[in-house]
């Protein structure tokens, strides 16, 4: 692993209800690609795209889960692993909006106590089908400390950012205790602190 | 004269070739300078023109020369005009020509074609005549395939053709022949029905194939594969009824009663290859090939039925979801005491559903490469994408798949209690043998995980065998390493040796921390010495089990390769890769925790020890003349009993340790020793013969050192070696042929600081000698 070529190694789960649009967006992260009539995902599926930060490689490792109920055993065993999950939700499914705190739940049995948790409200370009105001994801994300973003994996808008902020916050985290986290590589020396959704560009 | 000037100048502009000045200009002239100035001019314009003169009357020769030739050709140029019209003439002839030609060339293909049509036309007249009459006495004799046959010629004509033929002379006759034929058509169509459902309903084997076969010839594809599909599920359903009964019904005490649900679904989805087999060529004879997905669609439904009853039966009888439920409630850590399953009850279940999701897999599978063998006869790469689309759609999302894929959700919970709480029982159940390296739970813990993961590997189901690589990993770092690294937080105990040399103030000291840490002195179970071992096996078995998660890893990789040989997708290669690495990193923290370890031994159990048998160096004049240096000869009095010292201090670490913890142990001790070596050196003061005495301790340390270790130690002790070189020097200037330029191989550890300080050790130098040097 450490003659790979890159500075970060980390592991990104996208969880959440089925149908909300995990696939779409890590294919259109990784691929630039918005496949439509995608089937649902069986068990997991995995991605890699390497994306260069302020000059350090940092390889994501993304894992696409299944929504469905009957992979949630597979699934539950990557939690402990990941980095960051991506709590994912559909902006026009009031339904998929009310699971979000039983996720929350399984993330608190399952994943690592330093995992990074983002809440993703996808498929804005379907703004007119709305179902879940803005705000009240907001005030739900701050009152569980989320950062909340809002997606269209179709519209490939806030696609980018959403990974590369991630991954800007996963770093900064990496910095701040390397000696916890075994999966980064070392790093020589204190950073300047990134200040976080705000930091990001592909150089 | 500026006027006059400016005048110039624009006149010589104007007219190059003439002269720049006019007459008029010179006329008008009247200052002797004026004039003089043009004069000149003029005389240099009449040069100019000379030489441009000469050069034109150089070049006459040149351009006669060049007349000369012209005049010469000038017949030739006659001759080729005479050819290049003639050629032309030949030209425009051979043009006509081949234009007449295939222009009748033309002519006769348009007759051939046209002729062609008429034999074609004539030939589908004569054989609709002859289909009429053959469908008359076939469908009279009841010979379906001859009658099926002749309609079948009837649909394949043109269907324009026989429309231009109704407009004809004989319009009539062919219109009646072809009511005829509709009629014929139909008849066949609704008699064959009737025949293929009833031959359905007695279960007449050749009968449905006879009939079967004659729907492809009437363009009832569909209708055909339908109602053969219908038939053949009908079977299966039957023949999966009687397995089912069986199943259930069976004696319990059978040898095959464990798995008889799984070897249930493996009979219906063996009969069902079976079948596809069987019927593929048949299929793909009369109705061409890509019809077979047509056929298994049928098929897979009744599968999906039948599949269902058995998994039903199964959860049934084997309690499958309550048994889960309980596994849920115990995993779930509620502090209610719930009512917990034993693990090995768990064992046959748990093995009965992998091996039923590894059928499901293997039949999958197959229907996957039979389907897609058939489509690429079939069709050309165009359609190719989208009908393997539908392929993988029905394969994937079949009631079958899903099914499957709900007995796995609940299979790995399941596997993991199985896993977590063998593993707690085996480190319950830890016991060590006196000679043995390591304990039971090292082995114990790598055969059940190993068991675990094989067991998912079994099951065909690549996303069961990462999550359960997944859990393993988890189970491994976390839950077993705990153990490990609680073993090894108890520390290793003082030995008596060591209490009574540090005191008896230490030694109640030592007694009070063990106390509050709870210890097992406090307890009075384990005697010292059984702290001892079991401190020392810990180590071993942190180091072995490091080992185990290696060759864990390289097994299952081998695994892995061999039982997807068949070509996942890459995708899931590298999911397994990622899991796997996973896996592999944990092995490095059981290093690490050995690291720490064999740290915390050296510090605890060798430090104090070696310490005093060092200090004792101190004891020893090293300020001495040649008497004592001879008895020194004559009576070692340090270093031999150092080395006796420390082989009796490490010879229980060497029984008690695996060979490549006792070399990490021996030299975290060589380093220990040689650190305290150096303070200890820099506290004496020594004679030009005691450093001599000391160069001479130190090289028997080192000798006995390097035999004690496979690690290279002479860098560890490269400052002392440096330091003896310079107590034993004869001058302090000496160190001049050593130091900066003439230093040669040798690679100073010491800084001048150093040297100087150790210099003035020696009694004999002087500091003023000491201070003058310059390093």
């Amino acid at each position: 692993m450490s003659m790979e070529d890159y500075d970060y190694l980390f592991k990104i789960v996208l969880i959440g209800n089925a149908g909300v649009g995990k696939t779409c967006l890590v294919r259109r992260f990784t691929q630039g690609l918005f496949p439509p009539g995608q089937g649902a995902t069986i068990g997991v599926d995995f991605m890699i795209k390497t994306v260069e930060i302020k000059g350090q490689k940092v390889k994501l490792q993304i894992w696409d889960t299944a929504g469905q109920e009957r992979f949630r055993s597979i699934t539950q065993s990557y939690y402990r692993s990941a980095n960051a999950l991506i709590l994912t939700y559909d902006i026009t499914c009031e339904d998929s909006f009310r699971c979000l705190p039983e996720w929350l739940k399984e993330i608190e049995q399952y994943a690592n106590s330093q995992v990074v948790t983002i809440l993703v409200g996808n498929k804005i370009d379907l703004a007119e089908k709305r179902a879940v105001h803005r705000h009240r994801a907001q005030d739900f994300a701050e009152s569980q400390s989320m950062v909340y973003l809002e997606t269209s994996a179709k519209e490939s808008d806030n696609v980018e950012k959403l990974f590369l902020d991630l991954a800007c916050e996963l770093i900064r985290e990496a910095k701040q205790n390397k000696l916890d986290n075994s999966d980064a590589a070392p790093m020589l020396g204190e950073g300047k602190s990134i200040s976080y959704l705000s930091c990001c560009s592909i150089n | 004269m500026a006027d006059s000037g400016g005048l110039m100048s624009v006149k010589r502009c104007d007219s190059l070739n003439s002269s720049s000045v006019s007459m008029e200009t010179i006329t008008a002239l009247t200052e002797l300078e004026d004039l003089e100035r043009v004069y000149q001019q003029l005389c240099s314009e009449e040069k100019d023109v000379e030489v441009a003169l000469d050069k034109l009357v150089d070049q006459q020769g040149l351009i006669n020369t060049k007349m000369m030739t012209l005049q010469r050709m000038g017949p030739n140029l006659q001759l080729i005009e005479g050819d290049a019209s003639q050629l032309s003439g030949m030209i425009t002839f051979t043009c006509n020509l081949a234009e007449n030609v295939s222009r009748k060339v033309r002519q006769l293909d348009l007759a051939k074609t046209r002729l062609y049509k008429v034999i074609q036309r004539a030939d589908d007249i004569l054989d609709l005549k002859f289909c009429v009459d053959g469908v008359q006495t076939s469908l009279r004799d009841e010979d379906y395939e001859q009658a099926a046959a002749h309609i079948h010629r009837y649909l394949s004509l043109d269907q324009s053709v026989i429309e231009l033929s109704r407009q004809g002379e004989e319009g009539g006759s062919v219109d009646a022949s072809l009511l005829m034929l509709q009629e014929a058509e139909q008849k066949l169509k609704v008699v064959v029905a009737e025949r293929l459902d009833a031959a359905v309903a007695a279960v007449d084997l050749v009968q449905v194939e006879r009939f079967f076969k004659i729907f492809p010839l009437l363009g009832l594809h569909e209708q055909g594969l339908a109602r053969f599909g219908q038939y053949l599920c009908s079977q299966l359903a039957s023949k999966a009824g009687e397995n089912l009964l069986l199943a259930t019904g069976g004696d319990v005490n059978e040898k095959r009663a464990p798995l008889v649900f799984a070897e249930t679904l493996t009979l219906l989805l063996e009969g069902i290859a079976r079948v596809v087999e069987t019927q593929q060529p048949i299929v793909e004879t009369y109705y061409g090939p890509g019809h077979l997905y047509t056929l298994i669609i049928h098929l897979q439904q009744e599968c999906d039925r039948q599949a269902q009853k058995i998994v039903d039966k199964f959860i049934q009888q084997r309690d499958y979801h309550s048994k889960f439920q309980v596994v849920q409630n115990s995993m779930m850590k509620s502090p209610v005491p719930t009512e917990r399953i034993e693990p090995r009850e768990l064992d046959p279940v748990l093995m009965e559903v992998t091996l039923m999701n590894a059928r499901a897999e293997l039949y999958l599978r197959f229907l996957r490469r039979r389907m897609m063998a058939d489509l690429e006869v079939g069709d050309a790469q165009s359609t190719t994408q989208e009908h393997q689309q539908n392929v993988e759609k029905l394969l994937k999302h079949c009631l079958l798949s899903t099914t499957m894929q709900e007995l796995i959700g609940y299979y790995i919970p399941m596997e993991e209690y199985y896993m977590r709480e063998s593993v707690n029982k085996a480190v319950a159940m830890d016991s060590h043998e006196k000679g043995q390296l390591t304990s039971s739970m090292a082995d114990d813990c790598f055969y059940i995980v190993k068991k675990c993961i094989s067991r998912a590997l079994s099951s065909a189901n690549i996303d069961c065998l990462c999550a359960m690589i997944n859990h393993s990993t988890s189970a491994l770092e976390s839950d077993f390493r705990e153990v490990l690294y609680n073993k090894l937080r108890q520390g290793y105990p003082a030995t008596t040796l060591q209490d009574f040399q540090r005191g008896v103030s230490s030694a109640v000291s030592l007694m009070q921390s063990s106390l509050q840490q709870g210890k097992f002195n406090a307890l009075g179970i384990e005697s010292t010495e059984d702290a001892k071992a079991a401190f020392l096996v810990t180590l071993n078995n942190a180091e072995v089990c490091s080992e185990n998660i290696t060759t864990l890893k390289r097994n299952l990789e081998n695994d892995c390769s061999k039982l997807f040989t068949q070509g996942p997708a890459s995708g899931d290669r590298a999911k397994i890769d990622s899991c796997l690495s996973d896996l592999v990193n944990t092995s490095s923290k059981f290093k690490d925790l050995l690291q720490e370890g064999l740290t915390e031994l050296n510090s605890t159990a060798i430090k104090p020890q070696v310490k005093p048998w060092i200090t004792a160096f101190l004891s020893v004049s090293h300020n001495i003349e040649e008497e004592e240096f001879n008895e020194y000869e004559a009576n070692d009095p340090w270093v031999q009993q150092l080395i006796v010292n420390l082989e009796q201090v490490m010879v229980e670490f060497k029984t008690g340790l695996t060979s490549a913890s006792y070399d990490t142990l021996t030299s975290l001790m060589t380093s220990l020793v040689a650190i305290e070596m150096e303070k200890t050196v820099l506290k004496c003061t020594f004679s030009r013969l005691g450093g001599l005495q000391f160069d001479k301790e130190l090289r028997s340390l080192v000798a006995y050192l390097t035999t004690v270790t496979t690690w290279t130690i002479r860098d560890k002790f490269a400052r002392l070696t440096q330091m003896a070189t310079v107590l034993n020097l004869e001058r302090v200037t000496e160190i001049l042929d050593y130091w900066g330029p003439n230093s040669g191989p040798l690679t100073w550890r010491l800084t001048p600081a150093e040297v100087r300080q150790v210099l003035a050790l020696r009694s004999d130098f002087r500091s003023e000698d000491i201070k003058r040097l310059r390093l």
